[in-house]
């Protein structure tokens, strides 16, 4: 399946009455790779769960594929929606085949078709399922896991990618080849991708356009280009040479 | 005479109390579990549920045995002399280890795991049987074997209400002033806790070992 749009209009949320979200529009084309860039706390994470319902905004509304996220079943939205996140989050007691297959089993696909579709999954993020599918995930590296995470959020052929810093437990150079991977990998498949990280660098490399986040706004949307010749305002151009 | 030809004089006797003593046991922790863990099942699910039920384990757990055998008897139905009585006492002392493993088992499991499920599209009941309860077993395994090895225990104090066991002999021994019959009594039963809990132990390092075992 082919990428969708997200929209999000005038969203607002607070946690205990902390304002963590003012208004914030955006809009996230199909296919593309959109990466919210902000420090911890800016209000980039809450804005990924919006999409797959694990929040719920106080105002305004998220559309997934033109469909406002509330008229969807969150259970049914969330099996359309691949998601990975830091740390993983794979299921220690299940191999990694097993996981990696885990929503087509929510799904109700059979056994055999899991199987096929665990392998298809796992060569495609560059492991080899008879070496890796009936092992563990705490037998894996840390950089082995996240591609297991990368699987498992693909594995439906879901029609959006949601990704909280998925490559941020991994070393400088495990984590390199993982982005230029993953990079060829998005555009081969066309999916949406909203990518939620704080390291510019990785932000550059990824993007097909950058939304930078701070205070619970949207400082600037553009292309790594724009936004690297015409910062928008102090912060964007602070945070951009602080990485460089 | 010497303990051991008291003891082979008494052999049939003894294996047979002691049988009986397994049984009981066997069934109260069966109980125990079949009510302990679904109920902590639902505390984890309905949290306004953990402090009376557990609150109401803990107390029976504070009552001594003795004492609370003594309380079932007079209550119509439940009550009485004989191996009911002790039943129901023994599932009540089952209740609170397997309740509370069960809880903080469910409770312990990673955040980041249980957003990662929510996140997939888990309905509650999948969230539940396929990550919460297996990552838990470990810890509902070991509220378990505490309820067994605590179970043999209180199964020889079980004997005061005529529920038999192996604490029949050690009341008659202590009545007659028997050591040798009290013995006879206490080191079944000791060999029994001891028996049980590593048998149970040895169950559990199986089980933990199988986790990795494709599911279907």
């Amino acid at each position: 399946m082919k990428g969708v749009a997200i929209s999000f209009r005038e969203v607002v949320k607070s946690f205990d009455e902390k304002l963590v979200l003012d208004r914030v529009s955006l809009d996230v084309s199909p296919g593309e790779v959109l990466v919210l860039l902000g420090r911890s706390g800016c209000g980039k994470t809450t804005l990924l769960r919006l999409v797959n319902r694990l929040v719920d905004a106080d105002g305004g509304a998220v559309y997934v594929g033109g469909r406002e996220v509330t008229d969807w079943d969150p259970v049914e939205l969330r099996r359309g929606i691949g998601y990975a996140i830091q740390g993983v989050g794979l299921l220690p007691h299940l191999s990694v085949g097993d996981n990696v297959s885990l929503v087509p089993r929510l799904l109700g696909w059979n056994p055999e078709r899991r199987r096929e579709r665990a392998a298809e999954m796992l060569r495609l993020v560059g492991l080899d399922p008879r070496e890796h599918g009936d092992r563990r995930p705490d037998q894996l590296s840390g950089g082995q896991r996240q591609r297991v995470g990368v699987a498992r959020a693909l594995a439906a052929d879901p029609q959006a990618l949601l990704m909280d810093e998925p490559f941020g437990a991994v070393d400088p150079i495990g984590r390199r080849s993982l982005q230029e991977e993953f990079r060829s990998l998005s555009r081969e498949l066309g999916k949406t991708v909203l990518f939620v990280t704080h390291d510019v660098t990785e932000a550059f490399r990824l993007a097909d356009r950058i939304a930078v986040v701070a205070d619970g706004g949207i400082r600037q949307v553009g292309t790594p280009g724009e936004i690297a010749d015409a910062p928008a305002d102090a912060l964007v151009r602070g945070l951009i040479e602080g990485a460089a | 005479m010497s303990f051991l030809e008291f003891l082979a004089g008494r052999w049939t006797e003894i294996l047979g109390l002691t049988l009986e003593h397994v049984v009981l046991v066997v069934i109260s922790t069966v109980a125990g579990v079949l009510i302990a863990v679904p109920l902590g099942l639902a505390i984890t699910r309905i949290p306004a549920l953990g402090r009376p039920v557990l609150g109401f384990a803990g107390v029976i757990q504070t009552v001594p045995s003795l004492a609370l055998f003594g309380l079932l008897i007079p209550l119509p139905l439940i009550g009485g002399i004989g191996s009911r009585t002790a039943i129901i006492a023994l599932v009540l002392y089952a209740l609170l280890p397997i309740l509370r493993n069960t809880v903080t088992g469910v409770r312990q499991v990673d955040p980041a795991i249980l957003d990662a499920a929510n996140g997939m599209g888990m309905t509650d009941w999948q969230r539940l049987t396929l990550v919460e309860v297996p990552l838990a077993l470990p810890s509902i395994f070991s509220g378990i074997r505490i309820a067994t090895v605590v179970g043999v225990g209180l199964v020889t104090i079980a004997a005061a209400v005529g529920a038999g066991g192996l604490g029949s002999l050690i009341f008659r021994g202590l009545a007659m002033l028997d050591s040798r019959l009290l013995f006879a009594g206490a080191i079944p039963s000791a060999i029994l806790a001891l028996l049980a809990d590593a048998g149970l132990a040895m169950l559990e390092a199986r089980l933990v070992a199988s986790r990795g075992a494709p599911a279907s």
